[in-house]
This record gives structure tokens, sequence and C-alpha cells, in this order.
């Protein structure tokens, strides 16, 4: 117990966590069980990892999944081509009989070998196909993996926190359900997004906050949006009226909204939105 | 501890395994749980793996350690017992009315709306019976800890039941979904379908070919020459033609549109075409098959690595399949029967399959699907069938 207790995980300095969350992850933590994440995009699924390796203090290791990928190029590779070239002009440190010195660690394979306890994140983990995701859950499962040009089991020395995230609509396959523990993040609540924002400015004119906030709910309302804003376009939004001389947020209800383009990066839905903002004088 | 929760749980229908349920267990011997809040959040991240269930673990959860009002299984799952059941009632209504212990000739003069009333009402009673009390799974306590454990009716909803009954039957097609021969959902046919890839290199030569390389340094006397080859991509090319014509097609329209959507998001290079019962001269690539006509003939100019995929029932009069003049639009009869159009798409495409949505059980007795199937290999539009479609089309 006393080891859990003294690396509890309370949220870091730019992401802000609720209450569930942080049990959640501190459960996962203890369980030594992977967690999935799923959500919207831009609620903060990745930058929870970060939170976690920031404030557990712990390196963190970004395995991040193409659809392409192999579960070999995620535990290691074997550098022929080095061992080509060492073994034609010899000029370096390197034993070309050995060929350790050619195996090159992935990114679940660095955190197997790493000195310190790591946060390992698999970030959009739905891109790989069933076999992948499958075959991944068994490495992470038994904390090994072999390495078979040299015949060497790789163990891992710490056991890493693991993240997963997904955005997949669909759910993933249920053996590997059955081995994480889930949580879906939902998209914040205005009151959420308030202390979001305090995070990322902390400085920030109440004023603006306020019109900011509800001006970004209510276009979330606008109809037929294909990709509806999230907290990543919200805050560059602000950022952008931040540096505007001549804003003044009285008037943001009234003179219509600047840089809609942040938030709406579709031609389309940009089309939706000011045709929406003009016709209900909510800008 | 709990024990009558997990049960619960599963009652409504979230799929809780008993591994997890042990990891909770574990969870709380470690002492990481200690207040009800903290209870909530890890029980959920630990049992309840789809953000769809939450709102019925809410449910379910505040029932069970607040002592709220249960929800109600008909709702999660009426409208699929309601379906069934009008089914049964068209079909066959006489075993309908053995079934909820009524007379036949009074079921006839019900309305849907009264059948479904009173099969709820029904519903009520055998859940009475069944699980002894209006909340209907074993509650034995509320008090939020130290419950006994034992859990003496909870597992009879829509489980073992002695009456089996086609109430019972339609209780528990819930699952459908799941079952590998059921109807086909979109995601179902991604999982099958996924394996359709072509994957021919293109693009410049940017990849170092290992085993290339190797041999010619070897070749080379140790002297290393890199060799680079072309990325594998994929370039499958479907060709889809869709029986969109006459009733007898209509009942499968969902899963076809079902396969349609998809294959739309998935080729890159996919034509889809539209015929009435089997080809003759014509293919339409519009769904009304009036302005866009293309000649089978025509064909012959595609790549023959396209894999061609006939979605149709195959059932039709076997003279509009082998009569030189068989097919039942006048403007296009040219002599050739239907059945020779076929073989020479198969001899074109040869990587072709025939799906039908018909179960297989019936083609014995169609004779026309007998006789396509002797031309097209034949598979059952189900995921079994895709599968086999799939391998069938991969196949060198």
């Amino acid at each position: 117990m006393a080891k859990h207790q003294n690396n509890r995980f309370s949220g870091a300095s730019r992401y802000v966590l609720d209450d569930e969350l942080a049990s959640i992850v501190n459960v996962s933590m203890a369980l030594e069980m992977p967690l999935l994440l799923k959500g919207e995009p831009g609620t903060g699924k990745t930058m929870l990892a970060h939170a976690i390796a920031e404030s557990l203090n712990m390196p963190l290791i970004v395995l991040n999944v193409k659809s392409s990928m192999k579960l070999v190029d995620a535990l290691y590779q074997y550098d022929t081509l080095t061992r080509l070239n060492d073994s034609r002009f010899g000029d370096s440190k390197r034993d070309v009989s050995n060929i350790e010195d050619y195996i090159k660690m992935g990114k679940i394979g660095q955190a197997f070998t790493s000195k310190t306890r790591t946060v390992l994140l698999i970030d959009e983990i739905d891109k790989a196909d069933t076999d992948f995701q499958d075959d991944m859950l068994d490495v992470l499962d038994q904390m090994e993996f072999d390495i078979i040009e040299i015949d060497r089991t790789v163990s891992a020395r710490f056991r890493p926190v693991i993240v997963i995230t997904s955005n997949a609509k669909k759910d993933l396959s249920d053996p590997f359900l059955g081995r994480c523990n889930f949580h879906h993040i939902a998209f914040p609540d205005p009151e959420m997004m308030r202390k979001i924002i305090q995070v990322h400015f902390p400085d920030i004119d109440s004023n603006l906050m306020e019109s900011a906030v509800s001006t970004f709910y209510e276009l979330r309302k606008v109809d037929a949006i294909e990709k509806k804003p999230a907290t990543r376009e919200l805050i560059n939004w602000i950022r952008a009226l931040k540096t505007d001389p001549d804003f003044n947020p009285d008037l943001l209800a009234r003179e219509g909204i600047p840089f809609l383009g942040v938030l709406f990066k579709k031609s389309q839905d940009y089309k939706n939105a000011v045709s929406f903002t003009n016709r209900h004088g909510l800008a | 501890m709990f024990i009558d929760f997990f049960y619960q749980l599963r009652n409504v229908g979230i799929p809780v395994s008993p591994t997890s349920f042990l990891t909770l267990q574990k969870a709380l011997d470690m002492g990481l749980i200690n207040s009800m809040d903290t209870f909530y959040t890890s029980a959920r991240a630990i049992l309840v793996k789809s953000e769809r269930y939450f709102d019925v673990y809410d449910q379910v959860f505040a029932h069970r350690f607040q002592d709220a009002e249960m929800p109600e299984l008909e709702s999660l799952v009426l409208d699929e017992v309601t379906r069934a059941l009008l089914e049964g009632w068209l079909e066959d209504p006489v075993s309908l009315a053995a079934a909820l212990e009524m007379d036949a000739s009074d079921i006839i003069d019900l309305t849907p709306e009264e059948l479904i009333e009173y099969f709820k009402k029904r519903l009520e009673d055998q859940k009475g019976r069944h699980e002894g009390g209006r909340t209907w799974i074993g509650t034995g306590g509320t008090s939020p800890v130290g419950h006994s454990g034992h859990h003496p009716n909870g597992m009879r909803v829509g489980g073992v039941s002695r009456n089996k009954s086609a109430v019972k039957v339609a209780m528990e097609r819930r699952y459908k979904d799941y079952s590998r021969r059921g109807l086909l959902t979109q995601d179902m046919m991604a999982e099958a379908l996924k394996r359709l890839r072509n994957m021919v290199p293109v693009g410049s030569k940017d990849v170092v070919d290992i085993d290339k390389t190797i041999y010619q340094t070897m070749k080379n006397g140790g002297e290393i020459e890199i060799v680079f080859s072309r990325r594998l991509k994929d370039r499958i090319k479907v060709v889809l033609a869709i029986d969109n014509g006459g009733w007898s097609m209509d009942p499968y329209i969902p899963v076809v549109q079902t396969l349609f959507d998809y294959a739309r998001d998935q080729f890159k290079d996919l034509k889809t075409f539209f015929f009435h019962n089997t080809v003759y001269d014509f293919l339409w690539e519009d769904p009304a098959r009036i302005k866009k006509p293309f000649k089978v003939e025509d064909f012959i100019a595609f790549d023959p690595q396209t894999r061609f995929i006939m979605i149709g029932d195959g059932s039709m009069a076997p003279y509009e399949l082998m009569a030189a003049d068989g097919s039942i639009h006048v403007e296009e009869r040219s002599g050739k029967p239907s059945i020779e159009q076929l073989k020479f798409l198969v001899q074109t495409f040869p990587h072709c399959v025939w799906l039908n949505p018909v179960s297989s059980q019936h083609w014995e007795r169609t004779p026309t699907i007998r006789t396509i199937q002797q031309i097209f290999p034949m598979f059952e539009l189900t995921l079994d069938g895709l599968e086999g479609a799939v391998r069938h089309l991969m196949a060198k």
C-alpha cells in the first residue's frame, strides 16, 4: 500500500483533472492494468498521459500507432544495414559479430528496458488492426518479449504505467477490453472549461473568458457541423482574441465573431457557422 | 461482496466478465477503494468497457446502492422483442398464441398495439413468477456493504428457463448482434472485408530491400550495393454489382445497404453497378437503371485483377436465366441468354464471387440459384459467408 500512496496522481500544472479520472488513474496504476481512454477528439486523452508523467516525475514514452505498423516495430528493430556497412568498412566501435549491438529498442522495448519506471502512451490504438492490438496486449500482459535474432528475452525492469487512447466509435475486441480498465472522457462542461482556460491563461480577463466560453458552447450547438470545435480550438481562439488589440469582449455579443476560422476548420463547417451566427445575431 | 451487483449488471445486458469482477475484488482487497465515489468510478472503469453502457450502469448503481427505481427491462429490449413478436404473429399466429397461452382466434382479432400491451402484461406476470417481486432481480438488501452474497433468483432473466416459449426466445434475441450468423453490422463487415487488399509496389523506389541488398553485396564480393524498391500499397479495384430490382430483394435492403456504405468508404477504386435479377446486355450505373447503361462486353477493358462482387438473391423464373430473350425488359433482348453473360463475367474476372442474402439452406430449393452456383462461387451474405468470399477473392 505505502508504495502506491507516495506516488499518487493528482494532476499536473497544465492539465485539469476531475476527481473521477484521478481515482481511475490511481486504481489502474495500483492494479497494474493499462488504462484505455476514449472520447471525442480534443478532450485531452493524450494530454492525460503527459500529465501523469509530469506529476509522477516519470519519463514519458509515446508510441504513435500507425495503420501499417507491425508489433515488432514497436518492440525492437534489427539494423541490418548498419551491420552490413560495418562489416564492409569496419570503422565503427560496434562489434560486427555481436548482433546485439545492432538491435535498437522500439517504444515498448524502451519502456521495458528503462532504468526507471516510465509512462507508456500508446496513442490511437484503433488505427492498427485487431491482431496488432491483441498481440500487443499479450506483450504488455506478460511484460516480456523475445528478440529472435539474438534469442534473448527482454523483460520489463519496471512495469510501465500504460495509457492507451482510442478515437474509434466502434469498440475494441473483447479480449483487449478484458485486460484494460476503461474510461470515457466526456466533453468538459462550461464549469470545467473555465478551469481549463484558467490553467492555460492564468491572467485572463474574466469578462473575456465568460463571453468566449458562452460563445464557444453556443457555436458547438450549430447543426450539421462535421468537426465540432474542441478544447484545443477554444484555447487557440482565446489566444488569437488576446493578441488582437482592437478586440473588446463586451462587443463579442454584438459585433460578429472574429477568427471563426480558428474554431471551424472545414470549409463547409465554416460556412455553416457563419450563416448560423448571421441568422441568430448571436455573433 | 457485491455479487448481486455483478449479476444485476449482467442482467441489464452489460457484458461484465467474471475476470473483471475479480479485478474489482482485488482492488477492494488492496484497499484502493475507500469511498462510495471511488467505488463508483473504479467499478465502472474496471467492469464497463464501453460508454454505451454508462447510462445503464448509472441506473443499476443507483438502484443497488441508493435504492432507486430499477430501470425497466422493457425499455432496454422492447424494440427488438416487439419486432420479433410481430414477425411471429404475422407468420404463425397459432403457435404464438399457444406461447402466450391464449386462444388463436383471439389473437387474430388483436391489433398490433393490443398484442404488445398483452405481451407486456404477460412479461410482468412471468417476472413475478420467476423472480419474485416488482424489481425482478434479487434485492436481498440495500445496505452497501456486507451483503450475504447469496443470490437465489437473479440469474433467471433471459437465461435458463424451464419454459422455453417464443416469448423467452424473443428476449434472448437481444444478443443477436453478436451472433455470427445474424444480421451484419458495419463493424462486422469491416472486420471481414479488411483482408480484401491487393498490395502492389507503387511510387518511387525509397525502401531498402534488405534481402536483395545482401545478395547483391555478396555477389560483389563484399562491396556494398544498396538495393531500393518500391513501397507496397493497397491498390485493390472492386466492382460491386447489386440486384436492386424486384420485391424479392426488398427484405435484404438494409444488409446490402450496409455493405455498400462500407465498401464506398473502404475501397478507393470502387465501381458500383445495378441489375435486376440477372445480367443481360447491360448493367446500370444509376440505381434507377435508366440513364447510364454499361455494356457488359466493355468489362473486357477492366483490369482482370479487379475483384468482381455480385450481390443478389439469384431467385427468378428459370427462363430469365436460360432463354435467349429471357430479359423481362424488352429493350435488352440481344439474343444472348443471361447465363452466357454470367459466364463471360466469370471468365473476364477470375476473382469473382456472388453474395447471396438468402440463407444457404434455401439454395437447394431454388433452381436458378443452383444454376448460378455452377458458374459463380456463391457465398451467403453473413459474417461467415463474407469471410469465405474474401478468402476466395484473395486466393491466387
